[in-house]
């Protein structure tokens, strides 16, 4: 679902693809937008999963451990502190539940916004996030 | 109610011709000074007494005009046996000033040990050399009153959660109607999230207190984690207490045990990172000049996270325990709340017995 509006998204010097292997996780290069890096736009529509979370979070490492045992690897976007307002407002928007207040940590699955670490426990308790992953091309059988 | 003055002064000084409003006075009071060894109990056991006793004599004291007229035609034991009740209220009444003044002075006492520990606590700030006691730093009245206000309510809460254990016995013996057992499943079900919003509260003032499960017994303490039940290994315990289940039924749950094991996991290496960035935060820098005001602020900073925590474990417990009740039927989910009732109710036989238990001296 694109904005009809049209906007400037937040730029984020990190970048993470899915498509790496388990073991690494993210690790931001900061070298700046110079050299590559994306919006969060861009990041949002090229991952399957993707987790924006501060630096250092426990809580998105929880998220994180969690999607790893369901066998998916997410991205991860850590955002420095400068950039924490102008992303969560972003984020925000990009939101179904216009009413609702985004938090960290934020996990975006298959280009939409699925919702926090309460959201993700909720789902896979009840057994609905798997089914939700595989739509979204995150998880094979 | 009005006493007369001559064998009631006492009474009437101390007030007690407002019992009621006096002693809800002195418990508001109670909570400002946030003393949590005064239990309110007691605040209302003499609260009770003083209502009791005051419907008596003021009822007696209707008596007396009627008395005057019929004088001469009384015979005199009736005379000496208002007497006698007479001097027995009073007596009561200088017995129970006597008590309140007690408890006053007690509570003088314990605030002014308060005080003291707080302005000493005041005065060290965060530069305390050697031996730390926990209950030095950060006490405050907001906690003490936190904590002391949940204590009363889990009491309450283990009150309510007996009668309903009862009413769960007595209703599956019985043959009552499936709305009926369900109302008492629903309401099951809401006392345990009732106690989840209490620990979610108390965990604001103080999460450590939730962390270490002080208000539980010791065999309960035993097997808690992140503050409570481990909801796969009560699903374990459980689960054989609800047979026989449907095929569908095993396998939805056996699904529940594996999402409740990975979840546990999930939440347990977080909070084992928790613990690597608290320690890495606290030891940065170099140790041994005895200045370190600025680790144990940003340490503290990360800590706050043990609030998500806890949180979170209480938002999986109750996540467990709504989807076990879609899974099961109505008469299997009130077997399953009144198996995890006793469970609970023999591990705090266990603890007493432990407790009580004779042992060698060391």
């Amino acid at each position: 679902m694109q904005q009809a509006i049209p906007y400037k998204s937040w730029p984020l010097p990190c970048v993470n693809a899915s498509s790496r292997p388990a073991s690494s996780t993210a690790v931001p290069p900061r070298t700046g937008k110079s050299n590559g890096g994306k919006d969060v736009l861009e990041i949002v529509s090229e991952n399957a999963v993707i987790v924006f979370s501060r630096e250092g979070c426990c809580m998105s490492h929880v998220v994180r451990r969690l999607l790893l045992a369901l066998g998916v690897n997410p991205a991860v976007c850590e955002i420095d502190e400068k950039d924490e307002a102008g992303v969560l407002s972003e984020l925000g928007m990009m939101s179904r539940e216009k009413g609702k207040t985004v938090q960290f940590p934020a996990v975006f699955i298959g280009g939409r916004m699925f919702g926090g670490l309460d959201k993700v426990m909720a789902t896979h308790i009840s057994g609905e996030l798997v089914p939700v992953l595989k739509d979204a091309g995150a998880l094979w059988l | 109610m009005d006493f007369p003055s001559t064998q009631f002064v006492p009474s009437r000084a101390m007030g007690t011709y407002e019992p009621i409003h006096q002693i809800g006075m002195w418990g508001e009071n109670f909570k400002s000074i946030s003393n949590p060894n005064i239990s309110a109990s007691v605040i209302v056991d003499v609260a009770n007494k003083l209502e009791n006793e005051s419907e008596t004599t003021s009822h007696e004291m209707l008596v007396p005009s009627s008395k005057h007229d019929q004088e001469a035609s009384k015979p005199f034991d009736k005379i000496q046996r208002r007497l006698a009740q007479n001097r027995e209220a009073a007596r009561k009444s200088r017995l129970r000033k006597k008590a309140y003044v007690q408890q006053l002075e007690n509570s003088r006492l314990k605030l002014i040990q308060l005080e003291q520990e707080l302005e000493r606590s005041r005065q060290q700030g965060l530069y305390v050399g050697g031996g730390l006691e926990a209950g030095h730093l950060g006490i405050s009245g907001a906690v003490n009153s936190g904590i002391a206000a949940f204590e009363m309510g889990y009491e309450r809460w283990m009150e309510e959660q007996n009668k309903q254990i009862c009413e769960l016995r007595s209703a599956l013996n019985a043959q009552i109607s499936e709305i009926e057992l369900r109302i008492l499943v629903e309401s099951g079900m809401s006392h345990y999230f009732e106690l989840f919003r209490m620990k979610s509260s108390v965990a604001k003032a103080d999460v450590f207190y939730v962390m270490s499960g002080k208000w539980k017994t010791s065999a309960e303490r035993f097997f808690a984690w992140i503050g409570g039940f481990r909801p796969s290994e009560l699903l374990k315990v459980l689960v054989p207490q609800i047979d026989p289940l449907t095929d569908q039924q095993i396998l939805d749950v056996c699904n529940l045990k594996q999402s409740c094991q990975q979840a546990e996991d999930a939440l347990s290496q977080g909070m084992e990172k928790l613990r690597e960035t608290v320690s890495a935060t606290l030891a940065s820098g170099q140790m041994g000049q005895g200045t370190y005001v600025p680790q144990v602020a940003m340490a503290m900073e990360k800590l706050e996270a043990l609030v998500c925590f806890v949180n979170q474990a209480d938002h999986l417990r109750q996540e467990t325990l709504q989807q076990m009740s879609y899974i099961l039927t109505t008469r299997q989910a009130a077997r399953g709340l009144l198996a995890l009732g006793e469970y609970i109710h023999r591990l705090q036989a266990l603890s007493n017995l432990w407790a009580n238990h004779p042992r060698e001296p060391a």
